[in-house]
């Protein structure tokens, strides 16, 4: 939070996308987190929402930063594709309205091919600069990383949600996974800190415009 | 039935942990890999444009030795030719205010006059090979004949040239760096190779127009021409390769089928007359 409130001020829209995405995170966790203490159904819709609305924030964020190509063009199609699957299944298929784990393993299979997409445009792109130094790596390992590591525990979910000892792994599992993501997320945000400092150094010094004033004069 | 149960959740945790470690090993190797290869991709990149900045620098240093060079022998010329002869018209003219005879005088400034007749065409001639007068005015075609004809004129070698397609000409600066290209190859020639005969044919198919040199002496093929490129030796290639690189052109040095000629062709791409 605190890298992301010192960035507040930046203009860049995949920057500010994550900012929004972090932002909702929170306060999805913050009123998930009551509405499981009240026992309230809400707390199944609000997941189900939550997988949408996330995969609308990377499917945006992507988009930004991959390059002109194919990949990009297919980006606002698989985001359309996805979310009429997640609504029909919701509505039609999902009866019991529980945890959405076909939808999520759709989402984090598209959401890992998006991420090796943009990391092979990345090796084949002519780029001088090293790519672990840049914002928009560290934020798509984040996403990377997570999904990976949530891809079967979101995939089992639905079928195991009853057993003790699965709950008790899907917590240390989608806990330890949601840090490692903020980690990867805050050392992004470093990553655009250092550019900023870099680019501010380049600002061309004061050259003393008065002696153009006198010289008019 | 809840051992069975209990078994069966044993079993999905172990799928689900082993699961999760295996995507998560996979996601690190890919990243790691992604990371490594764009790393040796950057080294490359840059080992490759160093040795560009050094090629560069060095065409750079052989253009600067060469118009050194050529101030040198500029200067050479006017301090031991017209230094001297302009001297002597001095010392003739002096003569004049010694001896007052009519007979003495009319010969120092007949003396005299042959004298600076002799530097203006030294200078003309220092002017000359500065930036020949055919070129600028009649064009490469006329320029380049004119030259062959003066080195088949000194009798040491055979020298022809034929312009097949010189309809539509190439623009100034482009004659010239080729005129100063086909000069360099044939002081080359002429100096190194101990040839008989030379013989320069120009064509021209679309917008590229070629020049072939055949010469049947010890000539130098691409590889030889590239080495040298990045060899400290080799002045007068190095200037050849920028000029070269001016006309967006391209240089081949080739031997026949038959082993028995070689060949320099260029190629240049002719730009919009200015």
């Amino acid at each position: 939070m605190f890298f992301l409130l010192f960035k507040r001020k930046s203009k860049q829209k995949p920057l500010r996308v994550i900012l929004f995405y972090v932002l909702y995170c929170i306060v999805n966790e913050g009123v998930s987190f009551y509405l499981q203490s009240l026992r309230s159904q809400t707390f199944i819709t609000l997941l189900n929402l939550f997988t949408i609305v996330e995969y609308t924030f990377f499917c945006y964020f992507i988009y930004l930063i991959l390059p002109k190509g194919s990949i990009k063009k297919t980006v606002p199609f698989l985001w359309i594709g996805f979310i009429l699957f997640a609504f029909i299944d919701y509505f039609f298929f999902s009866i019991t309205h529980e945890f959405d784990s076909i939808a999520s393993g759709i989402e984090a299979i598209i959401v890992l091919i998006l991420c090796m997409a943009y990391l092979f445009s990345q090796v084949k792109g002519n780029n001088s600069l090293v790519v672990y130094s840049t914002f928009n790596f560290w934020a798509v390992i984040a996403f990377f990383i997570y999904f990976s590591g949530t891809f079967f525990l979101y995939l089992m979910t639905d079928k195991m949600r009853v057993s003790v000892s699965f709950q008790k792994m899907y917590f240390v599992i989608n806990i330890s996974f949601n840090i490692l993501k903020n980690l990867l997320l805050c050392v992004a945000m470093a990553m655009k800190l250092n550019g900023v400092v870099k680019e501010q150094k380049k600002v061309i010094p004061d050259l003393g415009d008065d002696l153009f004033i006198y010289q008019k004069n | 039935m809840f051992f069975l149960q209990d078994q069966t959740a044993f079993t999905f945790s172990g799928v689900l942990v082993l699961g999760t470690l295996g995507m998560l090993f996979m996601a690190v190797m890919l990243v790691s890999i992604v990371v490594f290869h764009q790393r040796k991709v950057i080294r490359f990149n840059k080992k490759i444009q160093k040795m560009e900045e050094e090629r560069q620098q060095m065409l750079l240093r052989a253009s600067i030795q060469f118009q050194e060079e050529e101030r040198q022998r500029i200067a050479a010329d006017l301090h031991d030719d017209a230094g001297p002869l302009l001297a002597t018209a001095r010392l003739y003219l002096n003569e004049n205010l010694i001896h007052q005879e009519p007979a003495t005088q009319l010969q120092s400034i007949f003396s005299a006059k042959q004298i600076i007749d002799d530097s203006i065409q030294l200078i003309r001639n220092i002017s000359h090979s500065l930036m020949p007068p055919t070129l600028k005015n009649f064009g490469l075609e006329a320029a380049v004949k004119d030259l062959f004809e003066k080195i088949n004129g000194s009798g040491v070698i055979n020298a022809s040239a034929r312009f097949h397609d010189n309809r539509q000409r190439l623009n100034d600066e482009q004659e010239l760096l080729v005129f100063r290209i086909v000069q360099e190859l044939v002081t080359n020639i002429i100096k190194h190779s101990s040839a008989g005969f030379i013989h320069l044919t120009q064509n021209a198919q679309g917008n590229i127009v070629y020049f072939r040199i055949h010469h049947d002496g010890r000539g130098i093929l691409q590889r030889d021409f590239d080495k040298m490129e990045h060899n400290s030796a080799g002045l007068g290639l190095k200037n050849i390769q920028s000029r070269i690189r001016v006309l967006k052109g391209k240089i081949f040095f080739e031997i026949d089928n038959t082993h028995t000629y070689y060949k320099v062709t260029i190629e240049v791409p002719r730009e919009p007359i200015k």
